[in-house]
């Protein structure tokens, strides 16, 4: 009897211990005074309302953190001065959204704190968000960032033209000349209606093209792209061909997507390819029904996921880190993810709502978005290689060059090949 | 020693003695008023030039916090790797913007103040409208000319269609996106050329060209050989200044064009900018914005000497 009872004891120390030890991690990062944090973001003024309702909100819960968001201009300029503030080591922020490339080399610099002790002291349900989402918000194995809005390449289209037209999106590469050719209208040799719009501004949008086509935009050694290879070239010499045919052009320059926007518009191009975080937008300024259709594929016909995620700069104190774990699991949170989806164009986030009722409400609410719902489980993170950004601004600038100015596309994809080896090796 | 020579010693002594206490007390108080300025000149421009020759010895990463020296690395890296290629086209592109705002300046400049010379209401409003721009932000009308200058909706090929030229695609090919930028310069700093050059044209003494007229000299003779050299000092301070500023181009690139299309007008500044803050390399942007320094410098003492000879100074 005494032994039971010791043993019993014994058990029950350690339990009161194991729990002590679990609730001393938890209470580690609870906020115990009153705090004001910043977080900065790059949603346009559009979205201020939506903002200052979900701050307030989680104000209303917290009334021990006080929020101010700030815009920081677009992700670009947020990074710049993400960048300095890390340098100078002063006025950081918070809380952040980058832009989903960012993440590898904010991750490698040891700029972002590890989420991972927060997931676990509190619990947080990370594996609510899907494998492609997380490993997007993750570098060397850490949670560095969460998913915040998410979007992925998509091309919008002039559905009631579709459905008058009797016109098929194309589902594979191969389909794409006879959907081009039906799609463009021209008159007196003058095209007057392009089949689609391809965005020369930014190489993320036609990334998928090589992708599924076999391209190793940089191969397993790190240090190689494939991008002058035979694959490569027949991809670059088919979109030169449909834009010199005038079936399509290459909307390029810093008016490249205003242009781009306003062609779809003024129904002067059927379809355009972008981010499906614009879908609002385009529904807002179209009178027409605009449709939604996943990218064509090849061998493979997957996506790259796009849009912001969020993250604590680790230079922080504490007292700050432990505040701003708190907002962002509360802006992550599936209340307020999707309140996002809803009122912007990006994407529900969690699989607790893309595959239950409130998923299939949402379908109901913006019915295009099935184009993407029916191929979550191919939207995989972007290429994530700190020379990265280099290597885009150089394959974009070949592309351009050889497609609008003109020039033959294999010496145009074999120097961009060479160009894009020695940064990759720099 | 002679007496008068002893005179004058005993009479010098005691001013001499003292003239240097009281000059360098004056001088100390001198010092004392313009130390203020020193400092602030030390510290947010001497030193920050130090630094940035210090910076281009190390391997600086913007992101990170640590960084080794790494001797001259980033300078082979400029000098014989794949910085050279950028660095020579860069210059380039640098050396022609700057030609063109040099010749819109002094050429637009002169035409104008020809032109706008005459003195009454209607030539004061005149000059005042042509003098505006200059006091507009670069970045406002950066903005505003990049709609103009739209190749498919922008007012200028709107117009030049109206005379059936067919749309120009000014921002995004690499053959106009310079010019397009030096329009948006020209429109700038006409005005202020001219402004300069008025002055100097009025301070000529009317006596020579009078003399000139009755000797038979006619209007492009008396331009030619009166106005031109009795203005180049103007036009010497004006080539300098424009020189100094056009070589630091950067706002109107980085609104209008990004330095493309495909870096076309990827000036000098713009490529530290974005070595510096795009690519975070800052130990390189260090090492170009050093060589870029010396090339200024050269230049500049370049330019002085050689006009130092040509420049027609009245006085």
């Amino acid at each position: 009897m005494n032994k039971l009872l010791r043993n019993a004891l014994a058990v029950a120390s350690l339990l009161s211990v194991a729990l002590c030890g679990a609730s001393a991690q938890a209470s580690k990062y609870e906020v115990k005074k009153p705090i004001k944090i910043q977080w900065w973001h790059a949603m346009e003024s559009q979205y201020t309302p939506l903002i200052e309702k979900v701050v307030a909100d989680f104000e209303k819960e917290n009334p021990n953190i006080d929020v101010e968001a700030i815009y920081q201009g677009s992700y670009a300029d947020l990074n710049q001065k993400l960048i300095a503030a890390q340098a100078a080591g002063t006025n950081l922020p918070a809380l952040t959204v980058a832009n989903t490339p960012y993440v590898a080399q904010y991750g490698e610099s040891g700029l972002c704190e590890n989420l991972d002790p927060y997931i676990k002291a509190t619990k947080y349900d990370v594996n609510d968000f899907g494998t492609g989402l997380r490993l997007a918000s993750s570098y060397s194995g850490k949670q560095v960032a969460l998913p915040f809005l998410i979007s992925t390449q998509i091309m919008f289209y002039n559905k009631d033209m579709a459905d008058a037209e009797h016109i098929k999106l194309p589902s594979t590469w191969a389909e794409m000349d006879a959907f081009l050719a039906k799609a463009t209208k021209s008159e007196g040799g003058k095209t007057t209606r392009y089949g689609t719009v391809f965005p020369g501004w930014d190489q993320w949008y036609y990334e998928p093209f090589y992708l599924n086509n076999g391209v190793n935009i940089v191969n397993k050694d790190n240090a190689t792209t494939d991008l002058g290879g035979a694959k490569a070239v027949a991809i670059a010499k088919q979109l030169k061909g449909w834009c010199d045919k005038g079936e399509a052009y290459w909307a390029f320059g810093k008016e490249g997507s205003t242009t781009m926007r306003q062609n779809f518009i003024d129904g002067k191009a059927f379809s355009v390819i972008h981010t499906s975080s614009l879908y609002n937008m385009y529904v807002t300024n179209c009178k027409f029904k605009v449709g939604m259709a996943y990218l064509p594929g090849g061998t493979t016909r997957n996506s790259e996921i796009g849009g912001c995620v969020l993250l604590i700069p680790a230079k922080n104190s504490q007292d700050v880190k432990n505040a701003a774990w708190k907002f962002l699991t509360y802006l992550t949170g599936k209340k307020v993810n999707m309140l996002w989806a809803r009122e912007t164009g990006y994407m529900p986030t969690r699989n607790s709502v893309t595959k239950t009722q409130e998923g299939k409400d949402f379908l109901a609410q913006k019915p295009a978005f099935k184009a993407v719902f029916d191929n979550i489980d191919h939207i995989y993170p972007r290429i994530q290689h700190p020379a990265y950004s280099a290597l885009s601004k150089i394959w974009m600038n070949e592309m351009a060059k050889v497609i609008i100015e003109g020039g033959d596309v294999q010496s145009s994809m074999q120097n961009a090949a060479k160009l894009i080896n020695e940064a990759l090796e720099d | 020693m002679s007496n008068s020579s002893k005179l004058k010693s005993a009479g010098t002594k005691p001013a001499r003695a003292h003239e240097p206490r009281y000059r360098s007390l004056e001088k100390g108080k001198d010092f004392l008023c313009v130390l203020p300025a020193l400092i602030f000149f030390f510290i947010f421009v001497y030193y920050p030039i130090l630094d940035l020759f210090n910076i281009s010895f190390t391997n600086w990463n913007l992101i990170r916090d640590d960084y080794k020296y790494v001797g001259i690395k980033n300078y082979k890296w400029l000098f014989t790797g794949s910085g050279l290629p950028t660095l020579l086209k860069s210059l380039k592109i640098t050396f022609s913007y700057t030609f063109g705002e040099i010749a819109l300046t002094l050429v637009g400049g002169i035409a104008l103040a020809t032109l706008f010379s005459k003195e009454n209401r209607a030539y004061s409003a005149m000059r005042t409208i042509v003098f505006m721009p200059k006091y507009i932000a670069v970045a406002t009308s950066a903005v505003v000319f990049s709609w103009i200058l739209d190749g498919q909706y922008g007012i200028l090929n709107y117009a030049l269609g109206l005379l059936g030229v067919a749309p120009i695609s000014w921002l995004t090919s690499e053959k106009t996106a310079l010019i397009s930028v030096l329009i948006l310069t020209g429109w700038r700093v006409v005005g202020y050329g001219m402004l300069i050059y008025l002055s100097a044209m009025r301070s000529i003494s009317p006596q020579y060209y009078e003399a000139a007229k009755l000797d038979g000299a006619n209007a492009w003779q008396r331009f030619r050989f009166i106005t031109i050299p009795l203005i180049s000092p103007t036009t010497l301070f004006l080539f300098v200044t424009t020189f100094i500023s056009s070589m630091k181009v950067f706002q109107s690139v980085d609104v209008m064009t990004n330095g493309g299309p495909y870096e076309s007008t990827n000036v000098m500044v713009y490529w530290i900018y974005e070595l510096a803050f795009v690519q975070f390399r800052v130990d390189r942007a260090a090492a170009v914005a050093c060589v870029f320094f010396v090339i200024l410098l050269l230049f500049t003492g370049l330019t002085m000497k050689v006009s130092n000879k040509n420049v027609y100074y009245e006085s």
